[in-house]
């Protein structure tokens, strides 16, 4: 079979139910228009990578799609498999409902961790599940279960600042996954590591996310990332480009 | 000419960096004005010649004496704010190809710059405050404008307080590793040994038997001698055990954290115990000498009658009013450097604050955890060390609670004004209202 031609996964996956959708999603930033009236939908189990170049409003999208900022036209529906309701418009929520669903749904990865140093890696990845009231003492022995999944044993105890590039992204995958988060979203996560360690962590973060039937959304300039995704969207000037499988950008896929 | 023109270039006050330049400025405002009108009410004293003036000297000496900390602390805070935020331009100038010493030109000329502007401004404070400040009265009368003191004594304070800034941004460069590349700071923080508590415990015993057996020295002179001398070694101590004490508390509350405020409070104190102790430094010799000072002012109350010489009588006042000055001037001086403090750490970590919020935790969890990283130190610190004074000096703080209970209510009042004072100014210096304000 030859390499480009859609898996029976990618055939799944076109069927599996929708869990994030932007409608006619519009934003500026003064004169310029960092999102143009976009739309799109993101499947459950999917993994979807956002490319295009600098200023092409990739963070933007991250943004409004994870309801960190609010779009001023438009709106973004996120429907929780584990909900027994509908969809919720994450765009007509308050401030303080969309840190909640952030806390408790949402995974974030960012470029550098930004992991809190004064902490532990293994407190560090406890926090998120402490700010949703879960006590410390249960908090901690489930982070150090993720650590150990995600190859950090014996590196629990660790402070931030004495790990590698590579160990600190894999605590803030660690992180970003412990609540269960339905859908993840990941800027440039292996935008600082060198090439071994990204195509590790890259692995890492499938794993914990894909891999465990959630949602990934990554931005990335790295085009061989970017064809590890099911999915790559390039964005132009606020808009969608092309949207396409990712099965044809994969090393040794017919032109 | 090159170090200047760069200086000028990279540190001229613009939008964006004028925040934290108006911070360090105001710091040094506040350092210099404080010990102005602390120097002027202890030069106050050498306006009047009589028999008891020479112990008013001792006392307001050490008044001053005690109150050069906070603002020493005070002036600190100030300096590493200023090079704090040197460090990205310090980078640059060596990208750029700039050698170290032309980086060191840069940071000593631009430091000097804001502490200058900050303490001309702390000049124009305190020649406002003083009069405020002269409707104190000692010794049956207001020290009205003995507070002004001679142009000469005001420039000279004013330049110290500038020199301050510049040795302590020279000293904090080299703690600095400059390459083009960045700046990197951060060491480990030296752990506090089990030793510093032995030697406090000897010292403390040690003063607490002489103080027991004080009226056998025959000689009065050497009965003051070994007064003062067992008060300032516990004073030194304190400062030794202090951050071994810290250390100890904070590791503690963090075995026993649940919440994320709880347990990032206490990190934030382990990261450096040292720190964590200098900022509340104050409170410790503070509290002390509120204990000692405002139990010698109630037994001394107390013992004056109608009969007692005038002299006497207003002593006895004045040292209450000396005590509160000094405890209420110590806390000015620890709510600015916790202000400073904060707005400097929220500054720094705007990036990792900004993003922590994007993943749902609210910048008030971060709040409530700064808050407990200063307010719970100060508590401790507070409390232990009135407590320790409190056991040097066990059966005249009983006699002076019983013969003058208002006296040691006005002293332990102020200190907790003083408590509360801190709690509010910390408040003030919230990530939301920095970040927003920035």
């Amino acid at each position: 079979m030859p390499e480009n031609t859609p898996t029976p996964e990618d055939e799944a996956l076109r069927s599996a139910p929708g869990v994030l959708s932007a409608i006619n999603l519009k934003k500026a930033f003064g004169a310029t228009d960092a999102l143009g009236g976009l739309d799109l939908e993101l499947r459950r189990g999917e993994s979807v990578a956002i490319m295009g170049p600098s200023g092409s409003g990739k963070s933007t999208l991250l943004h409004t799609l994870a309801g960190i900022e609010a779009p001023d036209i438009g709106s973004v529906h996120f429907r929780d498999p584990a909900g027994a309701s509908g969809a919720v418009d994450i765009t007509a929520l308050g401030e303080g409902a969309r840190s909640r669903l952030r806390r408790q749904s949402f995974g974030f990865v960012f470029q550098s961790g930004l992991l809190i140093p004064e902490l532990t890696a293994v407190e560090n990845v406890a926090m998120a599940l402490m700010i949703t009231g879960i006590p410390r003492s249960t908090a901690v022995p489930h982070a150090a279960e993720w650590l150990q999944a995600l190859g950090l044993a014996g590196l629990e105890e660790r402070r931030i600042g004495q790990l590698s590039g590579g160990q600190a992204q894999r605590v803030a995958i660690a992180r970003s996954q412990i609540t269960g988060a339905t859908v993840t979203f990941a800027d440039e996560p292996t935008g600082a590591l060198d090439s071994a360690t990204s195509s590790e962590v890259l692995e890492i973060l499938l794993q914990a996310t894909i891999g465990r039937g959630n949602t990934l959304v990554m931005v990335t300039h790295d085009q061989e990332v970017a064809s590890r995704c099911h999915r790559i969207i390039h964005l132009l000037d606020g808009r969608i480009r092309h949207d396409a499988d990712a099965s044809a950008a994969r090393p040794g896929a017919r032109a | 000419m090159k170090a200047f023109s760069l200086a000028w270039l990279l540190g001229r006050p613009v939008r964006g960096r004028l925040g934290p330049q108006l911070l360090t400025a105001s710091a040094y405002a506040l350092t210099a004005a404080l010990l102005m009108l602390v120097a002027a009410g202890g030069w106050s004293f050498t306006a009047v010649q009589d028999e008891l003036s020479g112990l008013y000297l001792v006392l307001a000496g050490l008044a001053v004496a005690l109150l050069v900390v906070p603002l020493a602390v005070l002036g600190a805070a100030a300096a590493r704010l200023s090079a704090r935020s040197h460090d990205q331009r310090l980078a640059t100038v060596r990208l750029l190809g700039g050698t170290p010493a032309l980086a060191a030109a840069v940071t000593v000329i631009e430091s000097a710059a804001v502490a200058l502007a900050g303490v001309l401004s702390g000049v124009v404070l305190y020649l406002l405050g003083a009069p405020l400040v002269g409707l104190l009265h000692f010794r049956g009368q207001a020290i009205g404008a003995a507070m002004f003191m001679p142009v000469g004594a005001i420039a000279l304070l004013a330049l110290a307080v500038v020199a301050v800034g510049v040795v302590s941004a020279v000293v904090g460069l080299r703690r600095l590793n400059v390459s083009p590349l960045g700046v990197r700071t951060r060491a480990a923080a030296p752990g506090a040994r089990w030793i510093r508590a032995l030697i406090a415990g000897v010292v403390i015993v040690t003063a607490f038997t002489a103080l027991q057996f004080l009226s056998a020295f025959r000689d009065f002179a050497l009965m003051i001698a070994v007064l003062i001398g067992a008060f300032a070694a516990v004073l030194a101590v304190l400062n030794i055990v202090g951050p071994w004490a810290v250390r100890l508390l904070a590791g503690h509350s963090l075995t026993r954290a649940q919440t994320p405020e709880r347990l990032l409070a206490a990190r934030m104190i382990l990261e450096s115990p040292a720190a964590a102790w200098r900022q509340v430094s104050a409170v410790a010799m503070t509290s002390f000498v509120a204990v000692l000072g405002g139990s010698g002012a109630a037994l001394m109350k107390a013992s004056v009658t109608e009969e007692s010489a005038a002299g006497d009588r207003a002593l006895a006042q004045d040292i209450l009013t000396g005590v509160v000055v000094t405890v209420l001037v110590s806390f000015i001086g620890v709510c600015c450097s916790a202000v400073i403090n904060q707005c400097a750490q929220t500054l720094d970590r705007r990036e990792l604050y900004v993003n922590l919020g994007r993943l749902g935790m609210d910048a008030a969890t971060m709040d409530r955890a700064r808050v407990r990283a200063v307010m719970g130190p100060l508590l401790w610190v507070c409390l232990g060390s009135a407590l320790i004074a409190g056991i040097l000096l066990l059966p005249l703080v009983g006699v002076a609670l019983v013969l003058s209970p208002l006296t040691i209510l006005v002293v332990v009042g102020t200190l907790a004004a003083g408590v509360v004072a801190v709690r509010a100014s910390v408040a003030l210096a919230g990530a939301r209202l920095v970040l927003h304000s920035s």
